[in-house]
């Protein structure tokens, strides 16, 4: 049975997906919407059914796809708890935005183009996560990129929002061709792509070997998850649709590096070089995340860092080791953070897309049932202790404490300095967004179904830590489920190791809660005041993301844009079109000459004739002498 | 024979020589212009029936009288055109002629 639920998990929305795109147009509006929104959880309940059925890992293979000399890629998908898991939390959180997006995007007359790329963003993401061959992960890699492209830059008649799905396309894609570097390489060393086999044979590699790959994996997953330095495209792409940032910016696309790390780690956990490049990247992201998330005055952005920011704590779950802590990060964090975007949607249609958070304010007695969700999201973000968040987030800070060594320990410390910078910037926005009063809202049925939608993500967001308790809580499903997978043995934790790490984190929590109540909950009232005057040049560095695009503007756009302008004029120009229009212009102007030879004066002919019988009788003495 | 065809042939080359030379040089009118090309047509039959005579073929001769029937032909023609030409621009110099320039 399990190859049917699974081929019809990835069949469902690509079938979907084709009919919006080929036939939306001439189909019914309520159609179109019920067709995808239908296609997508007939995805889920056959990832639930898959889940049901599961026993253990195992390759499914459908059919042969590719198959020369000694190159065989089949089209055949692995289940393993890592793609299980994933499969079903994509299926239902996709479901869910799925039909917010019916109400969100009401007003929109393209229904049918953005309900085809949703569908079809499923189905590339799906196969990424259940692909069992490297090239058919490359393929659902590609293909979410392909279809994020195309959503952020949705509204494509306004160029900054275009500019913006281009940056997202061109920025990831260097990572993407580390990506088809690593494949070429791992291909010439094992002699295979098959996921499983190429994950069982690094050790037969040197470790320098094994840490290159991990590298070159590591800047794909940079692309793909916006980590420090290719992360600049994640807050630009909040130019698209509030529920497409929440399905491709917090639930699935932006995870993909993360789980091409936690699937391959087997193979690059193998050296320990990598494994530090990756978590060393994963706190240095998460802490600039938080940093900018700080300082941003729209309320997507503060979301979009705060998201690079938690993808950041995944990649050092992964570096430390533990996947099964990242995974259990991503799978909640997916719940919260969608939960956050969509809240966010919420609060955006009612202002009538405002999305300053100093212009809001008193959503709380106006919107409640989003006041409560967005609360739940963010005591989830800023880890407070029994949300779900508090517990993911905890188990990745006791991996890397646990890791032990110097490194791992400042790692440690940096992510416990972002935890509280992350409660703060989260509560500094639900005070800034919910509390006080001068709350206009704009309401219409849709907000009412919108609202609905958050009430199940708050839920598995709120009670997403029994996922995977702590040992001393009687130990998580989680990590038994995942104690199949063969991702290296990680010391365990004693329980008073745990409780003290835990108690830790909330009390930081808890601090940032308090600092962020004093200054922007009690003093809200003088901080809009602020907010209206000059900003500090600290505010301004991390309201602009540290600088880094003015950076890469001035260190790869500007020489770039020189080159090419160099290129253009002096070279193409100036060298290569004047070489040909002047050998162009030689020859007419030779032609010209004997043209003008022609006179038509009998003359000129019969001096031509007699010079050239001279010339001819020359030629012929010459030769006899 | 007593004359060898050598002298013949020089004699030949020099007229025609003359000729061209009478061509070129008096190019401003066209009768004198007609008077040197009838100078070369003379010479070249004084080759053909100087290679007639030396080869004992009578090919040669024949050509000649054709030549001869040629040459008035196009001379009536050419005195008639330039009788034309000069009722039409009131000149024989053939420089003022240049309507067929390519």
């Amino acid at each position: 049975m399990l190859p049917t639920y699974l081929t019809l998990m990835l069949l469902f929305p690509l079938f979907g997906g084709l009919t919006c795109a080929v036939a939306g147009r001439k189909l019914p509006r309520a159609l179109v919407e019920v067709l995808a929104c239908a296609t997508v959880w007939g995805s889920f309940v056959c990832a639930a059914l898959a889940a049901a059925a599961y026993s253990r890992p195992q390759v499914i293979p459908l059919a042969d796809w590719f198959a020369s000399f000694d190159l065989a890629i089949p089209f055949s998908l692995y289940l393993d708890p890592l793609s299980l898991s994933m499969a079903v939390m994509i299926g239902f959180v996709c479901g869910l935005i799925h039909v917010y997006s019916v109400f969100y995007m009401r007003e929109d007359q393209d229904y049918a183009r953005y309900f085809a790329l949703l569908n079809l963003f499923v189905f590339a993401m799906l196969t990424l996560v259940l692909g069992e061959t490297l090239p058919l992960l490359y393929l659902g890699w590609e293909g979410v990129g392909f279809c994020s492209y195309l959503l952020i830059g949705f509204w494509y008649s306004d160029p900054a929002n275009a500019d913006a799905g281009r940056k997202a396309f061109i920025t990831t894609r260097i990572g993407d061709v580390a990506l088809m570097i690593a494949l070429a390489w791992v291909f010439q060393l094992f002699g295979t792509l098959s996921i499983t086999k190429v994950n069982g044979m690094g050790f037969l590699m040197p470790v320098s070997v094994i840490t290159m790959l991990g590298i070159l994996f590591l800047i794909a997953a940079m692309g793909k998850s916006a980590q420090v330095p290719l992360m600049v495209w994640l807050p630009d792409a909040m130019a698209g649709p509030t529920p497409v940032s929440a399905m491709i910016h917090a639930a699935t696309m932006v995870t993909a590096g993360v789980y091409l790390l936690a699937r391959l780690l087997p193979l690059i956990g193998g050296s320990k070089a990598a494994l530090a490049a990756i978590a060393v990247t994963g706190a240095v992201t998460a802490f600039y995340g938080a940093t900018c998330a700080l300082a941003q005055r729209d309320l997507k952005r503060v979301l979009a860092y705060s998201t690079i920011s938690q993808i950041g704590y995944m990649m050092l779950g992964v570096g430390a080791g533990a996947v099964t802590a990242a995974t259990f990060h991503l799978l909640v964090h997916a719940f919260f953070k969608a939960l956050l975007f969509l809240g966010a949607g919420c609060v955006i249609a009612a202002m009538h897309h405002e999305q300053d958070i100093y212009k809001m304010g008193g959503l709380r007695r106006s919107l409640p049932l989003t006041f409560w969700s967005f609360l739940v999201g963010a005591a989830c973000l800023a880890g407070i202790p029994l949300t779900g968040g508090f517990f993911s987030k905890d188990s990745i800070l006791l991996a890397v404490w646990i890791k032990g060594g110097v490194l791992y320990q400042a790692l440690y410390l940096l992510g416990l300095v972002t935890a509280l910078i992350t409660a703060y910037y989260s509560f500094r926005l639900v005070f800034l967004v919910f509390a006080g009063d001068n709350g206009h809202v704009h309401r219409n049925s849709g907000l009412t179904v919108m609202q609905v939608v958050l009430i199940p993500l708050a839920i598995l967001g709120l009670f997403g830590g029994l996922l995977d308790l702590p040992a001393y809580l009687g130990g998580g499903y989680l990590s038994g489920f995942f104690a199949a997978l063969p991702a290296g043995d990680l010391p365990t934790a004693s329980h008073e190791q745990e409780i003290t790490l835990q108690a830790v984190a909330g009390v930081v929590a808890l601090v940032g809660l308090l600092a962020a109540y004093l200054r922007y909950g009690k003093g809200r009232a003088e901080r809009m005041r602020e907010a209206q005057a000059q900003s500090t040049p600290l505010i301004s560095f991390l309201a602009q993301g540290w600088y880094f695009d003015k950076l890469y503007d001035l260190v790869l756009i500007r020489p770039y844009q020189a080159l090419a302008g160099f290129l253009w004029q002096r070279v193409d120009e100036a060298v290569i079109d004047a070489t040909v229009d002047g050998l162009g212009s030689g020859v007419g102007g030779v032609g010209g000459l004997f043209g003008r030879w022609s006179t038509g004066k009998v003359a000129v002919y019969l001096i031509s004739f007699a010079a050239g019988a001279a010339l001819i009788l020359g030629y012929l003495a010459w030769l006899a002498l | 024979m007593s004359v060898p065809l050598s002298h013949v042939l020089i004699v030949a080359s020099l007229m025609f020589a003359m000729g061209l030379g009478c061509v070129i040089a008096w190019r401003a009118n066209v009768i004198m212009m007609l008077i040197g090309i009838e100078i070369m047509l003379n010479a070249v039959m004084l080759t053909f029936v100087g290679g007639s005579a030396h080869w004992g073929i009578a090919d040669g001769q024949l050509f000649s009288l054709m030549l001869m029937a040629l040459t008035s032909a196009e001379v009536s023609l050419a005195l008639a055109m330039v009788v034309y030409l000069h009722r039409r621009k009131q000149t024989v110099n053939t420089d003022e002629f240049d309507s067929m320039k390519g």
